[in-house]
């Protein structure tokens, strides 16, 4: 009972001392939508009033050449990043780009989306499946639906070149025997152009100027409560998944006010925040939003990130041979 | 202090500078202190630039060029830039010519309202015009849905093709075409006309025998002036060309840095010489045809022409306004259709009726504040600097002669330079130079607000000195003589004689550099970092997310914002020289 009243007094005098301290500027990096970012900002400021958050949104690889531009000129100016996935992160944690925050508090997660240096944490699932417009004359359920002569031409997807996510679904699905490069192959014979991000394919297909294509998954769920006319699907053969995972870079210049915002995160409140702004939340106890099927039903494709990093070049150089660009 | 020198300077200055005698001394710092800014900021990033293309260790060194003429995409892109150029320069031509003649010859009504109208496609950002004519021209339109007229559902709009892209690079530059022609038009000796007329000729044949051939330099001058636009555009390139998979130069470009970081710049760089290339020689090419331009027509400006036209005047009216409705209306009311709605895709009902996008963008997102914020403190500073930098340049350029006016006219030329290479190109030299830490300081400018000043001196310094020259050549030299037999030093006579004369011109410059500053993308798409977002980058990105309708939503705040500064400029136009205002006579 005394133990537990000391703990309990420390910890409440740990967060005394946490919210006193955490001021300053924070410059957050994000490939979040400008609207989710808006409002994590928001969220974590309510929280801790005394830090003033500067933040920056692009697809994940713009936002990285973004930071390398800074490296090079002397002056990175991020503090924290949040963008797409874990295998961007393993590169900069192996080139020594990334501080550890050793009192997070990751009991409770899979440890298989955490780092076990605690350089990165994964926030969130965001899987990578099918999204359709209603008006489409085939409902897909499968990969291979999208071969099907009335889908030529009527077919959009994100460059690996410009999302994270995609060059996760990229390496997902041309590691699966069953479709290989071979079915990327058929995509671009299929007329499929992929050339934006996550956001160019959704304005297509929910515009109408195209019919299908691959998607994150929030962004069709999204837009379908709104009104929009559009669905997805979570493939028979499986979804990707990117856990958009936060860190902090070990130049930060703010590194108490990082740890507070990652702490944020991973807190029951940043995954129910989350879990709100309608994604898959990383935690497993927190439920998933509206929209979206019980979570072990949810079937992932087989992915190795440590291999994936290993071939990034040679998979985008492949990518760009196949698609042009 | 300053005052000291000038007077004793000024007591052996009071007879006329002779072609090669040493300047005052005010007079030879602030020479100094300018040509050395120009050159700092326009000559040595291109310098840079073409010296990282162009070199290896060893000396001058083709390898990398060659290397990079030899790339498939490079060379597509190549093509694909010459080809879409040199169609809507053609096309912005004969859609120009035909409406300076229909407002420059004849006597439609309402030419004040209507000339205002035909430029404003040229003051909208050409990503804001390529956001609205997807939305008018897709199968979600909103106007065209509830009509029957839109594309089918999954059926690509064609306006994601070549012809979408050329159509809209003439729209765009059409305008040009038609502020040129008109001018020319004034300056035609109308003695010609008038014989022809009186020995019988009719209209057409006037027109096709004396008014074009007269005016035919002005019409391959303002071909290129076009070529030259169409080559450096960015917005549009990118946001129609990228779907239709007509990967033009800047775009390629853009894409390469964007994805890939610094460790493509060399390889950027080489390809940016290519483009800076085919610019700077469509624009001597166009240099030269505008000498031959002044030696063909005499004459000043004179009152515009006004034919009657009968009964063709009105059917004319009605093809003018109607051209106007389809071009600028249609779009612009897309545009806020889809600023309206909840969620792209949506049909705009009363139901579906929303302002909650204009909320988001003016009040919640503090990206979209930052960048209205920054976009209007860089544009105005960048047009008050080019402002007090053309009122020195331009005095020296044109009131003085010899060495004086040969330094002058270095820092012009490298001011025209910068301003005629596409924006991209200046940016990704700007990054060559001030990537690294400055020498001496260890501070990089890359990443901070001042880079984007200082690019948009270097590219927009040549539209601010142009007025200002316009005006030092009205502007009587005994003015400047008497001052000085007055005993006033350079410096004073800088503050209390030309300036005061050509402010007006600056300020409309001014104005002109603002508009196009606060509205450009080109610059600022490689140069924008956290925090110093401009507002064409924050709506490229939020359409590039995938949140149309918040774009939509900030491009309607834009163009009207820009209207508002048209029409308040409007309120110089009795001070300043004729032309310094393109919409007003």
């Amino acid at each position: 009972m005394k133990k537990l009243l000391i703990a309990a007094t420390a910890l409440l005098f740990a967060g005394q001392v946490q919210a006193a301290d955490v001021t300053g500027k924070l410059v957050l990096y994000t490939s979040q939508p400008n609207e989710d970012a808006q409002q994590t900002v928001d969220a974590f400021k309510a929280k801790h009033p005394g830090v003033e958050v500067e933040w920056v949104r692009d697809g994940t690889p713009q936002v990285m050449a973004k930071l390398r531009a800074e490296i090079e000129a002397g002056a990175p100016k991020a503090d924290v990043l949040l963008i797409a996935d874990t295998v961007t992160m393993e590169s900069l944690k192996k080139e020594g780009r990334l501080l550890a925050h050793p009192a997070a508090d990751i009991a409770g997660y899979d440890p298989a989306i955490m780092d076990k240096d605690k350089t990165y944490f994964s926030t969130k699932l965001i899987t990578t499946g099918i999204m359709y417009n209603t008006a489409a004359p085939v409902k897909p359920t499968s990969y291979k639906d999208l071969l099907k002569p009335e889908v030529k031409d009527k077919l959009a997807m994100p460059s690996p070149l410009t999302s994270g996510a995609a060059t996760i679904h990229m390496v997902a699905l041309t590691g699966n025997p069953d479709l290989g490069w071979a079915y990327y192959e058929k995509l671009a014979e299929q007329g499929a152009n992929p050339q934006g991000g996550n956001g160019a394919v959704y304005k297509a297909i929910a515009g109408g100027e195209k019919l299908y294509g691959f998607m994150v998954d929030y962004m069709p769920i999204r837009g379908k409560a709104q009104g929009a006319p559009v669905e997805f699907v979570f493939p028979e053969e499986g979804v990707s998944a990117v856990t958009e995972p936060v860190a902090i870079l070990s130049t930060a210049q703010n590194p108490t006010a990082a740890k507070a915002f990652v702490d944020f995160l991973i807190s029951r409140e940043g995954q129910e925040l989350a879990a709100k702004q309608g994604y898959l939340p990383a935690h497993p106890a927190v439920t998933p939003p509206a929209g979206f099927p019980a979570r072990e039903t949810i079937k992932l494709l087989p992915f190795d990130p440590a291999k994936a990093l290993e071939g990034d070049a040679a998979n985008k150089a492949k990518f760009t041979e196949i698609f042009g660009g | 202090m300053t005052t000291a020198l000038d007077d004793t300077a000024s007591v052996g200055g009071a007879r006329r500078l002779a072609p090669g005698k040493p300047a005052e001394f005010g007079e030879g710092i602030t020479l100094a202190v300018l040509v050395l800014f120009v050159t700092l900021i326009c000559g040595l990033p291109m310098a840079l630039l073409f010296k990282v293309g162009l070199t290896g260790p060893a000396g001058i060194d083709l390898a990398p060029l060659a290397e990079a003429m030899a790339n498939r995409s490079v060379q597509t892109a190549l093509w694909n830039s010459l080809e879409s150029s040199v169609l809507s320069a053609l096309l912005a031509v004969i859609l120009g010519a035909l409406l300076a003649l229909a407002v420059g010859l004849t006597d439609v009504r309402a030419k004040g309202p209507l000339v205002f109208c035909l430029l404003l496609p040229m003051m909208i950002p050409p990503h804001v015009i390529a956001i609205a004519w997807i939305q008018a021209m897709g199968p979600g339109s909103p106007l065209l849905k509830p009509l029957g007229l839109a594309p089918e559902m999954g059926e690509t709009p064609g306006i994601y093709s070549v012809t979408g892209l050329v159509s809209l690079l003439a729209l765009q530059h059409a305008p040009l075409v038609f502020l040129i022609l008109r001018a020319a038009l004034r300056a035609l000796p109308r003695e010609l006309a008038d014989a022809a007329r009186v020995c019988g000729a009719g209209g057409p044949r006037v027109l096709l025998r004396i008014t074009l051939p007269l005016i035919a330099p002005s019409l391959l001058a303002s071909f290129m002036l076009a070529f030259v636009a169409a080559l450096g555009n960015f917005g549009i390139n990118a946001l129609l060309g990228i779907p239709a998979r007509y990967t033009t130069l800047p775009v390629l470009m853009w894409r390469r840095l964007a994805s890939f970081g610094p460790d493509v710049l060399p390889n950027v760089a080489v390809i940016s010489v290519v483009l800076a290339v085919v610019t700077l020689l469509a624009v001597g090419l166009q240099s030269l045809l505008q000498r031959r331009l002044r030696a063909s027509l005499i004459g000043l400006p004179q009152a515009p022409l006004a034919y009657a036209l009968g009964r063709a005047r009105l059917p004319l009216e009605m093809a003018l306004w109607g051209f106007i409705a389809v071009t600028l209306a249609l779009p612009f009311a897309a545009l806020v259709a889809t600023a309206l709605v909840p969620t792209y895709g949506l049909a705009l009902t009363p139901a579906t009726l929303t302002l909650d996008n204009f909320a988001e963008v003016l009040w919640r997102q503090g990206v979209t504040l930052r960048a209205f914020a920054n976009s209007t403190l860089t544009a105005a500073a960048a047009a008050a600097l080019i402002a007090a930098v053309a009122i020195g340049l331009g005095h020296l350029m044109v009131h003085r002669t010899g060495r004086t006016r040969q330094l002058a006219g270095l820092a012009s030329a490298q001011a025209d330079i910068a301003f005629a290479v596409p924006g991209l190109v200046v940016s990704i030299a700007f990054i060559l130079a001030f990537l690294k830490p400055l020498p001496g300081l260890g501070l990089s400018l890359y990443g901070t607000l001042w880079i984007i000043l200082l690019a948009y001196v270097a590219v927009f310094l040549s539209v601010g000195l142009k007025p200002v020259t316009a005006a030092y050549l009205q502007m009587d030299r005994s003015l400047e003589d008497a001052a000085r037999v007055a005993g006033a030093g350079y410096l004073k006579r800088v503050r209390r004689i030309f300036a005061p004369l050509v402010a007006p011109a600056a300020a409309s410059g001014a104005i002109l550099v603002f508009l196009t500053a606060y509205n450009e993308v080109t610059v600022s798409a490689l140069l924008w970092s956290s925090g110093t977002e401009t507002i064409g980058t924050t709506i490229f990105n939020y359409e590039d997310s995938g949140a149309t309708t918040l774009a939509a939503a900030m491009s309607t705040v834009v163009v009207l914002a820009t209207v508002a500064v048209m029409v308040a400029m409007n309120g110089l136009a009795r001070h300043v020289p004729a032309g310094s205002i393109p919409w007003r006579d």
